[in-house]
């Protein structure tokens, strides 16, 4: 890492953080068309491109186990994110390398009355299939762009994605099985298993109300193909509006409790992926949190995707900025645009409607009419009076980033 | 359809990344190799961490965290891989990794004295495992057995069939000993084992022993 790159890093990010009160007197400097830092800084150098299984070129964030971000540039190709572009993310190197649906079963036991044990097969018979498009995004897609900077993955804003998902209901399956009356939760586990007998697996839980309502689905088809083999092959938890957390790869063990979930294997329910227990889940920044609860449900968020910071557009002529809108599925209600740091604001046209847990996408033509540094922001709002905040709050995890966006660019 | 996968990966990556057909419905991946090396330094923590950390994950998961964070924040970090992760790590141990990761990827300089004073090398502790050859103690404080089992391939090889592989070869015992010390990647696949660094001859010959007796 060379101080230089940091220091035009760091000027750039100054000046993004300070757009619509300072003028800036010295051109930007364009960003190199390979940045798969995207603005973010690392201890020991930049990031490479890498090719995994059944993956196009992505951005390794660590080799094993696995965690692949996706250049930001995909998201300009459509609202669905192709398979082979999907981001990946593994907690545990222990997984199987080879998977025989064959061999596969899924269980589910704990407090039912019919203990379960489905070959992919059987599980496909339980109920007509049903599909939903949903966003699934990382809990701490964005962390890079935390201040204080905080340890855990510094991702840029590539750990998301939208699919098109198949599967069964999660309740169908439970229904089969007979919750019993006092169930409280439900903990889900996949083939991923720790290296060291001393790490916690990697477990989550959904409350019994969650589990059983109609949206938690156990998909075995993205995109109407078979799951790709590093987001979970044969079947994956999908919670719709619920942060990727939670959607559980390989899946092959589900557990109804009589209580809530806890022990040593409850770790990353009870330790990790919370939050400060308050309305704004964010403390002051370098602070820790006195009380804290599960990360769960998406903030309203939006992005430019047609353009990225450095980038060059043209003066006194047609632009059309596009993008993309999420939330956690009261569905998107406005998207505004500016470009000129915040002063004004425009609406921007919704696209299709792929569904209330979907991407949306939207767009906006515009003129620029004066040459030179530009500002862009994006804010969307949702059905829930929800509206992305100007600025970013913080928390120790580095979770749920969800400020307006701000893209300088130059217009030539 | 997975068949149609697999062929088109075939023609756009290299044959070794790829996904394919094993059996009609089973589907089985490559993953490529690590690449990331931890920065050599003479301070005590480098090699601590060459052995100890890989154990678990590669080394860019360290070496991409933020820039910037001093001897008490990667102090702190390490010790989270203790406490929260299960690490086998002693106190000082945490103290000479946290004090080497500040150097090379952080604030602190080799020169500092708050690293000096927790890079030494706790001579007590080292005699009192260089008489310690209990094998089971071995395979625990290693961190062996996450990734063998006698009989089972889990990450790595199982022991007997590291047995069996070498049961003609009157050199396995001494080339055993030296790749557990100094880790390798290739014999078993492309998944590495780390180098155990910490162990003396006398433990790895142990081991090694252990492993292909009959």
């Amino acid at each position: 890492m060379t101080d230089n790159k940091d220091t035009i890093v760091a000027s750039r990010r100054r000046f993004i953080r300070n757009a619509g009160t300072l003028a800036l007197t010295a051109p930007l400097i364009s960003r190199a068309a390979l940045d798969t830092g995207e603005g973010v800084t690392f201890a020991g150098g930049e990031r490479p491109l890498v090719q995994f299984p059944e993956k196009r070129k992505l951005i390794l964030v660590h080799s094993r186990p696995p965690h692949l971000e996706t250049p930001f540039s995909v998201f300009n190709e459509g609202v669905i994110t192709s398979n082979d572009a999907f981001y990946v993310r593994y907690h545990l190197a222990n997984f199987p390398t080879l998977i025989d649906v064959e061999d596969y079963r899924l269980t589910v036991r704990g407090a039912v009355k019919n203990r379960l044990s489905l070959s992919l097969d059987e599980l496909k018979a339980i109920a007509e299939s049903v599909e939903v498009v949903a966003v699934n995004q990382c809990s701490g897609n964005s962390r890079g762009y935390s201040k204080p900077r905080v340890f855990g993955a510094q991702l840029s804003n590539g750990a998301m994605g939208n699919a098109k998902w198949t599967g069964v209901p999660l309740r169908a399956v439970l229904q089969k099985a007979g919750v019993v009356a006092d169930a409280a939760q439900v903990y889900f586990n996949g083939l991923d298993k720790p290296v060291l007998p001393g790490t916690p697996d990697f477990r989550k839980a959904l409350d019994i109300e969650h589990a059983l309502s109609a949206e938690p689905l156990l998909a075995w088809a993205m995109n109407d193909e078979d799951l790709p083999f590093l987001n979970g092959y044969p079947l994956k938890l999908i919670v719709p509006g619920y942060f990727g957390t939670y959607w559980v790869k390989h899946l092959s063990d589900i557990v109804v409790l009589d209580h809530a979930f806890k022990g040593h294997d409850a770790y990353f329910m009870n330790k990790a992926y919370r939050v400060p227990d308050n309305d704004c889940m964010c403390v002051a920044p370098g602070t820790a949190a006195d009380k804290t609860r599960p990360i769960s449900t998406l903030p309203v968020r939006s992005f430019i995707t047609s353009v990225t910071a450095g980038g060059h557009l043209p003066v006194a002529r047609r632009v059309e900025l596009k993008g993309i809108a999420f939330d956690s599925g009261s569905s998107i209600k406005t998207v505004d645009v500016s470009i000129d740091g915040g002063r004004t604001w425009k609406a921007a046209t919704l696209g299709e409607n792929l569904g209330r847990f979907s991407f949306r996408e939207w767009t906006l033509a515009t003129t620029f009419t004066q040459k030179g540094d530009a500002i862009l922001m994006v804010r969307a709002s949702n059905n829930n009076a929800e509206v992305q905040p100007l600025k970013a709050d913080w928390n120790p995890g580095g979770y749920r980033r969800h400020a307006i966006e701000s893209t300088a660019v130059t217009i030539f | 359809m997975q068949f149609v996968k697999s062929f088109r990966f075939a023609l756009v990556s290299t044959l070794l990344f790829t996904a394919h057909l094993v059996t009609a419905d089973a589907k089985q991946i490559q993953l490529p190799p690590e690449t990331a090396k931890l920065p050599e330094s003479d301070l005590a923590g480098y090699k601590l961490a060459t052995q100890k950390c890989t154990i678990c994950h590669s080394v860019d998961y360290i070496q991409f965290q933020a820039p910037g964070m001093n001897q008490a924040q990667w102090t702190s970090e390490v010790a989270k891989m203790k406490h929260s992760y299960g690490a086998e790590l002693s106190a000082a141990e945490i103290k000479s990794i946290g004090a080497y990761l500040a150097v090379v990827y952080g604030t602190a300089k080799a020169t500092d004295s708050e690293v000096l004073m927790v890079s030494v090398v706790d001579m007590s502790a080292a005699e009192k495992a260089e008489a310690e050859l209990d094998v089971q103690v071995l395979l625990d404080t290693n961190g062996c057995l996450g990734c063998h089992a006698l009989d089972a391939k889990l990450l790595g090889p199982s022991f007997k069939a590291i047995a069996v592989k070498y049961k003609s070869d009157v050199q396995a015992q001494a080339m055993l000993a030296r790749s557990i010390q100094q880790g390798g990647v290739g014999k078993w696949g492309q998944i590495p084992m780390p180098p155990i660094a910490g162990l003396s001859d006398k433990q790895a010959e142990a081991l090694a022993a252990f492993i292909m007796a009959p």
